[in-house]
């Protein structure tokens, strides 16, 4: 099965995967720091501001009539969190040159306005455009706000910054909107060069390349260079060990209830295991958490959904890095109290080893079913072998594979006496609503 | 088995049409893992009035039911289907639209036995009062769940906004009141008109040998015994060609308005390639107007009249037609007016040559990239056999599109009289 060849350059780091499976050529860069309150909000902007406008491509608009003039290139941006890190990101794919007309020297030329974006942004003065920061200033005012808007994603984020207040893993990937009016086009340049500075940098290299070692090191040497210019001093200043899981810590779960004027309620409980993703019981992390809520054939569906039918969704996820298990589900806010009845009933059946041999094999079996798949996806398969890197051990496809399928029910029970119910979270309807 | 070879894709599409009257399609993809198949049906929300061949009168059913059909058709005499997929590490899901309902699995492992999980369990309805009650809960807060969501919000209001009488203006789930109405008989009855295998289309992609795929199929249809085809009418109240309300508007739980307007076609358009041909045509005319790299979209954000949400889409099918334009915006009626005398310059004065050029190339480059990805092949192509067109002809069909015809397009379709607006607004505190 294939996997990444790597390269390193002090903390840039070249991850090649050549196939022929794809009609697309895709590089992915990750710019890594650690996630902290002052440089919440202005890391959080960079990535955007990074498509705003560069020296050669001085717009948004001059860049995306560029890509669009690379046989529809998609170059985009966004910024990410994974645990206590942020994590600015820049993708880029192009269609294969082989199989459309006139279409030779893409992928090249995708590359360099990549670079330059990230490294040769639109400058005037000692700051970033000021057009530029007042437009991202607006944009993310308002991707901020549709969080909100977006009940099922709001009440999680709600849920995680309660379980997680006062610690860096609960901070908004986003950053906060009351940062935004303090914001000014010379601090954020000044951030900007600190974060280049500071950042563990990953590129990921997935497609047909004629000679996939060649181009490692030519991108290893461009990036490192680029970045080291355009950084403070241009010395390194990078820092910090791998990613660990959210300890947990004793005590009453937490409880905490917003009422908006909604139709449905929204029920999430925060689970902390302290499992870290190198452990040898991650896998079986895995698989417990997939009997529970993982699948249509899992505990919370069955239960929550199939025979009470109560709720549309409901299930449950594994935050791999911060060893979280969060369980979401949308309910009529009058039985709010039965659902948290059946959720929890269903963790302590985990755990007290009731797990039929259906449970098991289909979990396992979905699961490999689901990495299997990611290795159709680019990007997927950048993500996975990244979280890998920034937990400190990187798991080949095969050997996680193996791991999930060799976990036994002991295990299962072991990795499901670990889940600490740290926070409950309920969004309800407003009092004289009909559904409150 | 017929054979079509695509040099230019890079792929041999297999087709067959068996004996019971279903139609079969292979799309083999070496190096892919996984393989995702999709067996749907002719059938949508909006196909809510019919009668079949030996019936007398139509029968109008509760708006909801063929939403609500796909999700009983989980339930077997035996059991959950999930957990026959999940026995062999398929993930299954289903969709239903407004003209069909599709069911479909992805795999990386036993493609043969999920291949045929899914045709067995889609041939095999299997509804009680019980199980019939107990799935209204659910899908009451399926529909509770998009009751508070407001793009869904924004886009119903835009259809009913368009539409007088056509049923593409009701929810796809239908409502939490309608379908309390929905009973075991009425499914059977939707199940027995709409589900025979000559209304149905068998689609498989991914990592797989189509010979041995197709033996599979064929086998395992060849046990079954079907009625005769039945003869489906379905019956349409008569849509004006005008729009039903040129302004609707919804309070929900937002910080942000949305606002979405929509153009409709007046007119109805035999099934069959022109479709494809519209649809494309006309997606360049909104991605030259509305698109990322227009004039419009960088003033617009730069005014912060819109964010980077701002899309548009086209959808065509043999009985309607709309286009729909918008996203979120602080002042609706502010970006529904820039739009409009955007047009109105638009029309006179034509597209900009250079922005049409680069927009069909686009559309060429995009859909190769999409090829890339099984999940959208398989969701789009049944769609598009069924409105009577080759989502594979969409790079040959672009190729040949002019500036000419988009003008064309332009003038003939998104015109003020044919307009609607559908607004989301927060709700007061």
């Amino acid at each position: 099965m294939a996997t990444f060849h790597t390269v390193h350059q002090g903390r840039f780091h070249v991850h090649t995967l050549p196939t022929d499976q794809f009609r697309t050529r895709h590089l992915v860069a990750k710019l890594v720091t650690p996630i902290s309150r002052p440089s919440v909000t202005p890391t959080a902007l960079l990535p955007y501001l990074w498509l705003e406008g560069t020296r050669s491509y001085p717009s948004a608009l001059a860049i995306t009539r560029r890509t669009d003039d690379l046989f529809g290139a998609v170059l985009r941006s966004g910024i990410g969190k994974r645990a206590d890190r942020h994590i600015a990101e820049v993708y880029l794919s192009v269609p294969e040159e082989g199989r459309l007309e006139g279409a030779a020297g893409v992928f090249e030329e995708g590359l360099r306005l990549m670079l330059e974006a990230v490294t040769d942004p639109l400058v005037e003065g000692d700051g970033f455009a000021k057009g530029h920061v007042e437009r991202e200033r607006g944009l993310h005012r308002r991707r901020i706000e549709s969080v909100f808007d977006d009940k099922i994603a709001w009440a999680m984020e709600r849920a995680l910054a309660e379980a997680l207040a006062g610690l860096p893993e609960g901070l908004p990937r986003l950053g906060y909107a009351e940062d935004l009016d303090a914001v000014t086009p010379d601090g954020l340049y000044a951030a900007h060069r600190r974060f280049l500075q500071e950042a563990e940098v990953h590129l990921y290299a997935i497609g047909a390349f004629g000679d996939p070692s060649a181009l490692a090191e030519r991108l290893l040497t461009a990036w490192s260079s680029a970045i080291r210019q355009a950084g403070v001093d241009g010395a390194d200043r990078s820092a910090s060990g791998p990613v660990e899981p959210v300890p947990v810590r004793g005590g009453e779960p937490k409880r905490v209830v917003d009422a908006q004027p909604v139709q449905q309620g929204k029920l999430n409980l925060v689970y902390r295991t302290g499992i870290p993703y190198r452990a040898d019981e991650y896998p079986a992390l895995l698989v417990a958490n997939g009997i529970l809520g993982g699948f249509p054939h899992s505990k919370l569906f069955q239960n929550v959904r199939e025979k009470a039918s109560l709720a549309y969704y409901a299930s449950s996820r594994v935050d791999a890095l911060s060893g979280l298990v969060l369980i979401q589900t949308g309910i009529d806010p009058v039985h709010r109290d039965r659902a948290e009845a059946i959720i929890v009933e269903q963790v302590r059946a985990l755990q007290q080893g009731e797990v039929t041999d259906d449970e098991l094999s289909f979990t396992k079996r979905g699961l490999v079913n689901q990495y299997r798949q990611s290795l159709d996806v680019p990007a997927a398969v950048a993500d996975i072998h990244f979280g890998g890197v920034l937990a400190g051990r990187v798991r080949a496809m095969d050997e996680l594979m193996d791991a999930i399928l060799a976990v036994e029910r002991q295990d299962v029970v072991a990795a499901a006496n670990r889940l600490q119910l740290d926070t409950v979270y309920f969004l309800r309807g407003e009092e004289g609503n009909a559904n409150a | 088995m017929r054979e079509h070879k695509d040099p230019r894709l890079g792929h041999v599409l297999y087709q067959e049409t068996l004996d019971n009257g279903l139609n079969v399609y292979l799309l083999p993809k070496p190096g892919f893992q996984q393989t995702f198949a999709t067996f749907t049906t002719h059938y949508g929300s909006v196909d809510s009035t019919f009668r079949t061949g030996g019936d007398e009168d139509f029968i109008t059913v509760p708006d909801g039911i063929a939403h609500f059909l796909e999700h009983k058709m989980f339930e077997s005499e035996h059991g959950d289907v999930f957990r026959d997929f999940a026995r062999h590490g398929a993930s299954a899901n289903a969709y239903t639209t407004f003209d069909i309902t599709s069911y479909l699995f992805s795999s990386t492992q036993d493609v043969y036995e999920n291949l045929e999980i899914l045709l067995d369990f889609v041939q095999d309805p299997y509804f009680t009062d019980e199980n019939v009650a107990k799935e209204k809960g659910i899908i009451a807060q399926e529909i509770r769940m998009y009751d508070d969501n407001p793009d869904t919000r924004v886009f119903y209001g835009l259809l009913k906004a368009l539409y007088h009488v056509h049923p593409v203006r009701m929810d796809i789930a239908g409502t939490v009141e309608s379908i309390q109405r929905i009973d075991k008989e009425t499914l059977y009855r939707c199940y027995r008109t709409f589900y025979h295998p000559s209304n149905m289309v068998l689609f498989a992609v991914g990592g797989f040998d189509p010979e041995s795929a197709m033996d599979v199929i064929r086998t395992n249809q060849a046990r079954k015994s079907f009625s005769e085809m039945p003869r489906i009418e379905r019956d349409r109240p008569k849509e004006p060609p005008s729009v039903n309300h040129p302004r609707a508007e919804a309070r929900l739980a937002v910080h942000q308005p949305r606002c979405l307007i929509g153009w409709k076609d007046p007119d109805p358009m035999p099934a069959g390639p022109q479709i494809l041909e519209r649809e494309l045509v006309t997606g360049v005319v909104l991605d030259v107007l509305f698109g990322r790299s227009s004039d419009l979209f960088d003033e617009l954000i730069g005014e912060g009249l819109i964010d980077q949400q701002f899309s548009w889409e086209y959808e065509r099918t043999p009985e309607y037609g709309y286009s729909v334009v918008g996203g979120n915006t602080p002042d609706p009626d502010a970006l529904a007016e820039r739009i409009e005398r955007h047009l109105e310059r638009a029309r006179n004065e034509g597209l900009d040559a250079e922005a049409f050029e680069r927009c069909r190339r686009k559309s060429i480059g995009r859909f190769m990239a999409a090829l890339d990805s099984p999940s959208y092949i398989a969701r789009h192509f049944a769609s598009y056999l069924f409105r009577g067109a080759d989502l594979f002809q969409t790079v040959e069909i672009l190729e040949r599109l002019t500036l000419a015809d988009a003008d064309r397009r332009l003038r003939e379709h998104l015109l003020p009289e044919r307009r609607a607006v559908s607004v989301v607004l927060p709700k007061q505190a």
